[in-house]
């Protein structure tokens, strides 16, 4: 990994309220992350097939346009997918209650 | 090929003529047994011995079943005939005839059709073999076991042309050596030959006569009695329908059968993008395509898509297009460039995975994203926006208690901090300067340097995003301190750096790269101090010729303003070499001709009209110079006594100008005036910087030792309107107000560049222009009267 890369990751994992990152293939299998084994295979599993699903609405309704973000908010915590070409990267954060 | 001496016994050869069935052999020459030979006594010295013993014969046969036939004189010499065609050297092969005993074998007809020639020439076998050769024919006995007769069923024929040679024979010879008896000799075999008769295998004849052709025309009167007929039969009585039972022959059923053929389902699912998809990577077949895991098959039920029909590359294989132009524009997207379109590696490798920049730019997009979160109100309240509450958001007891002390003094004018731009990289550095990007205004660019001459270092440039507060987008690290920065307004990517070492540089911000586009440290001419300010200056207005576009000028502590030109390297062009007024005055005594030049603190060109600029020494002189002219200043300003650290003309007021300087002083200052009209201090701090509001005519701020001012003229001008005092050690040292929200910004010694918000301040339907020049006037009547009374008591 480039050094530019693990220190944005840093930056971010070191944000108020970050919880994890997990980064993941093309195919839904995660690559790297800062959680644990477990849940990481959990989170990714899903988020996988949310994100298809997200996709493959928002370009069926214009097949030029394509998917840029995906927040999906809770009531205890938010997760956050950039979906890339070959891998997504997803946040996942647990919402303080001091902290936006 | 084996040898083998077969004995034949000299016995009474008939002819044979019934069914002798001769195999012959194709390629392979075989002797089973070489049996009988008749040999034309003719031929001297060559003898044959033929067998007619079976029993000699199966046993040789047996044993070996291929060999040539040798032959041996009555002396035992090797006398085999050469063969006429086969290029094998040296052996020679026997002419030989063979003439079947007919008394002791009975043939087996085993292959087809060659024996039928055979029989017929082989009744009529005579003589002369003198040149004539052919291929051995391997008889088969009927003693012989079936097993090698079916051998030879693979021979071919040999032509039984015996007068002429043979040419089919590519078998290999076979040697058969024979004892030659020489009573055979004497014996005179007459040889018979025939043809047979034509055998025809098809016979179409033609139903096209020639026109030429002698029967021509009587085919033509028959074909036109044929063609009456056929017309003339239908009503006529001369023809009768009648019908006629055929025979049908047997019917014979036949059955065939092949391979089954294996019939898959395959069920294909399509939606929109999947086609648009498709048909966009019809042409680039290989590269936007992701061939996706089996797996994967499992999610997404439409993964195998309509690209089956335009790639049969197996029907097991499914490939699921995504070409998605993914346009991540999270971002400022104008400059810095976040949308891309990246070739797809075949392979996901994990580290080109990670190693990619769309994978930055994700991430970078994910780290705004989660900063916007945090700083959503203060971003929301910079931009005028309202503050969006967390609805989840538990607001505790403090913060409201925060809040409720601010609303208290919300009657009053205050600067609201909404955040700071630091980072670790910052950390230290004195900012020296600060702009906004002219196409992009979210983008900052921030010089550190020192201004001092003493604790120099390295330099560097930081260009911040208002929408990443904790990170710099781009960082350039500069040799020497940085003192001035200026983002060009044709081209808003290049931003121009000035060093205290009097380097100018170019840097493109567009991409990572640490090196400037361009460097002045070529040019003969450079500045030899540092370089204090610099401003690209739009001369499309009013000048014609090579001046128009945009030019970088500057202005440096060796005494010169220089004009900047990117044509192959940065040349430049002195625009003016500020004098100082002393020599001038004092040019009796001093040599005229030695020039001292004050050095450059500031300058700034007028916002109307771009030939006339101000600039500002360290003598505390201000000079207002003419672009076209480089002689003599058109005007000089005295009444600073320090060096004046910043001359900025008002953008509301055509006339006005600002200058600020060590000497705890802010001047206002009228162009016609030679004397300043109004004189701001507070407090015996040295000025560092000062800046117009872009939004009202009448604010300006200040940034003095320690403090942060902001001075409104409507309310006063004694006193500066918000104070902000900073943290005790740390000194503010660069303002700068946005151009589009009321916000400003501070660069303290520290590194860091603070946001505040101003607040309650009176505002204006107008840009309060008017205000402005009433203060003026009242400012200068005042002076007048004062002046009047002065000299009147």
């Amino acid at each position: 990994m480039t050094a530019e890369v693990e220190e944005t990751i840093k930056r971010i994992q070191s944000q108020k309220g970050v919880q994890g990152i997990i980064i993941v293939n093309a195919e839904g299998i995660p690559i790297k992350s800062t959680l644990d084994n477990s849940s990481t295979v959990q989170y990714a599993g899903n988020v996988h097939q949310l994100l298809m699903k997200a996709r493959g609405m928002v370009r069926d309704i214009d097949p030029q346009n394509d998917l840029t973000f995906l927040r999906v908010r809770s009531k205890k915590n938010e997760i956050m997918i950039a979906p890339g070409k070959e891998m997504y990267a997803f946040l996942f954060r647990i919402q303080k209650p001091k902290q936006m | 090929m084996s040898n083998t001496t077969v004995k034949q016994k000299r016995t009474a050869l008939k002819v044979a003529k019934s069914s002798k069935t001769l195999n012959v052999s194709s390629g392979v020459f075989r002797v089973n047994q070489s049996i009988t030979k008749t040999i034309n006594p003719s031929i001297s010295g060559k003898s044959f011995s033929s067998a007619s013993d079976s029993k000699v014969l199966d046993k040789s046969l047996a044993q070996t079943p291929k060999h040539t036939v040798q032959v041996f004189d009555e002396h035992g010499q090797d006398v085999t005939p050469h063969p006429l065609y086969n290029p094998d050297p040296g052996v020679l092969q026997p002419k030989q005839g063979k003439i079947f005993p007919a008394h002791d074998t009975s043939w087996t007809t085993v292959t087809d059709f060659p024996s039928v020639a055979f029989q017929t020439t082989n009744a009529s076998f005579t003589g002369p073999f003198t040149k004539s050769f052919f291929g051995s024919v391997s008889a088969s006995r009927t003693s012989q076991t079936t097993e090698s007769v079916t051998d030879e069923t693979k021979d071919l024929l040999v032509k039984p042309d015996l007068s002429s040679s043979l040419s089919d024979v590519q078998a290999r010879r076979e040697e058969v050596k024979e004892q030659v008896r020489e009573d055979i000799i004497d014996r005179v075999v007459d040889s018979y030959l025939t043809e047979t008769e034509t055998i025809w295998l098809l016979d179409i004849p033609a139903v096209s006569v020639s026109e030429d052709s002698e029967d021509a025309e009587a085919v033509k009167e028959r074909n036109k009695a044929y063609t009456e007929l056929c017309k003339n039969r239908l009503g006529n009585d001369k023809y009768v329908e009648r019908s006629m039972q055929t025979f049908n022959d047997a019917p014979k059923t036949k059955e065939v059968q092949s391979d089954s053929i294996t019939m898959v389902d395959k069920a294909v699912m399509s939606s929109t993008w999947d086609m648009y998809d498709s048909f966009c990577n019809k042409g680039d077949a290989s590269e936007n395509i992701v061939v996706s895991a089996e797996g994967k098959k499992a999610t997404v039920p439409d993964s195998s898509s309509m690209n089956h029909l335009l790639n049969p590359s197996g029907p097991d294989q499914s490939m699921s297009v995504f070409s998605t132009t993914s346009t991540v524009s999270g971002s400022s997207a104008h400059l810095e460039k976040m949308t891309c379109v990246l070739p797809v590696e075949e392979e996901p490798d994990l580290e080109l995975i990670l190693q990619s920049d769309k994978f930055k730019q994700d991430l970078a997009v994910m780290e705004r994203v989660v900063l916007a979160n945090i700083f959503q109100p203060k971003l929301a309240a910079y931009r005028q926006l309202p503050v969006i509450e967390d609805p989840d958001c538990v607001q505790t007891q403090i913060e409201e208690e925060s809040w409720t002390e601010q609303s208290k003094n919300s009657l009053s004018p205050f600067l609201e901090h909404l955040w700071v731009f630091k980072c670790e990289l910052t950390k230290g550095r004195n900012v020296s300067s600060m702009t906004w990007n002219k196409k992009n205004p979210d983008l900052l660019a921030v010089g550190y340097g020192q201004l001092d001459f003493k604790d120099q270092k390295p330099g560097l440039v930081c260009c911040w995003s208002l929408k990443n507060p904790t990170w710099p987008d781009r960082i350039f690290h500069c040799e020497s301190g940085v003192t001035a920065l200026d983002f060009s307004a044709c081209n808003a990517n290049q931003l121009a750096v000035g060093m205290y070492d009097g380097t100018i540089a170019i840097y493109n911000v567009q991409t990572t790269e640490q090196t400037p586009i361009i460097d002045s440290s070529d040019c003969a001419n450079m500045h030899a101090c540092p370089v204090w300010q610099l401003r690209w200056v739009d001369h499309d207005t009013g000048l014609a010729g090579e001046d128009k576009g945009e030019m970088l000028i500057s202005v440096s502590g060796d005494g010169r303003i220089s004009k900047w030109i990117h044509y192959k390297g940065l040349e430049c062009v002195d625009l003016m070499k500020l004098k100082s007024p002393n020599m001038i005055v004092n040019n009796q005594r001093w040599n005229p001709k030695i020039l001292s030049l004050a050095p450059g603190l500031c300058f700034d060109f007028h916002p109307n009209d771009s030939k006339v600029y101000l600039a500002g020494t360290e003598e505390g002189h201000i000079h207002k110079c003419s672009y076209s002219y480089n002689e003599q200043f058109l005007e000089t300003y005295k009444a600073h006594t320090g060096p004046v650290y910043k001359v900025t003309w008002s953008p509301f007021c055509p006339d006005i100008f600002l200058s600020c300087s060590s000497d705890w002083t802010i001047y206002l200052w009228r162009q016609d005036l030679s004397k300043p009209v109004l004189g701001f201090t507070s407090g015996q701090k040295v000025v560092f910087d000062i800046m117009w509001s872009p939004h009202c005519a009448t604010v300006f701020g200040a940034v003095r030792e320690g403090k942060v001012e902001i001075w409104d003229l409507r309310v006063s001008s004694l006193d500066p309107t918000i104070v902000s005092v900073t943290n005790p050690g740390v000194n503010p040292t660069a303002l700068l107000f946005t151009p589009e929200t009321d916000c400003v910004l501070v660069g303290d010694s520290e590194g860091q560049v603070t946001v505040y918000k101003l607040k309650n301040l009176p505002a204006g339907d107008s840009t309060q222009v008017e205000a402005l020049e009433d203060v003026i006037r009242t400012t200068l009547s005042s002076k007048h009267t004062l002046g009047k009374t002065d000299r009147d008591a």
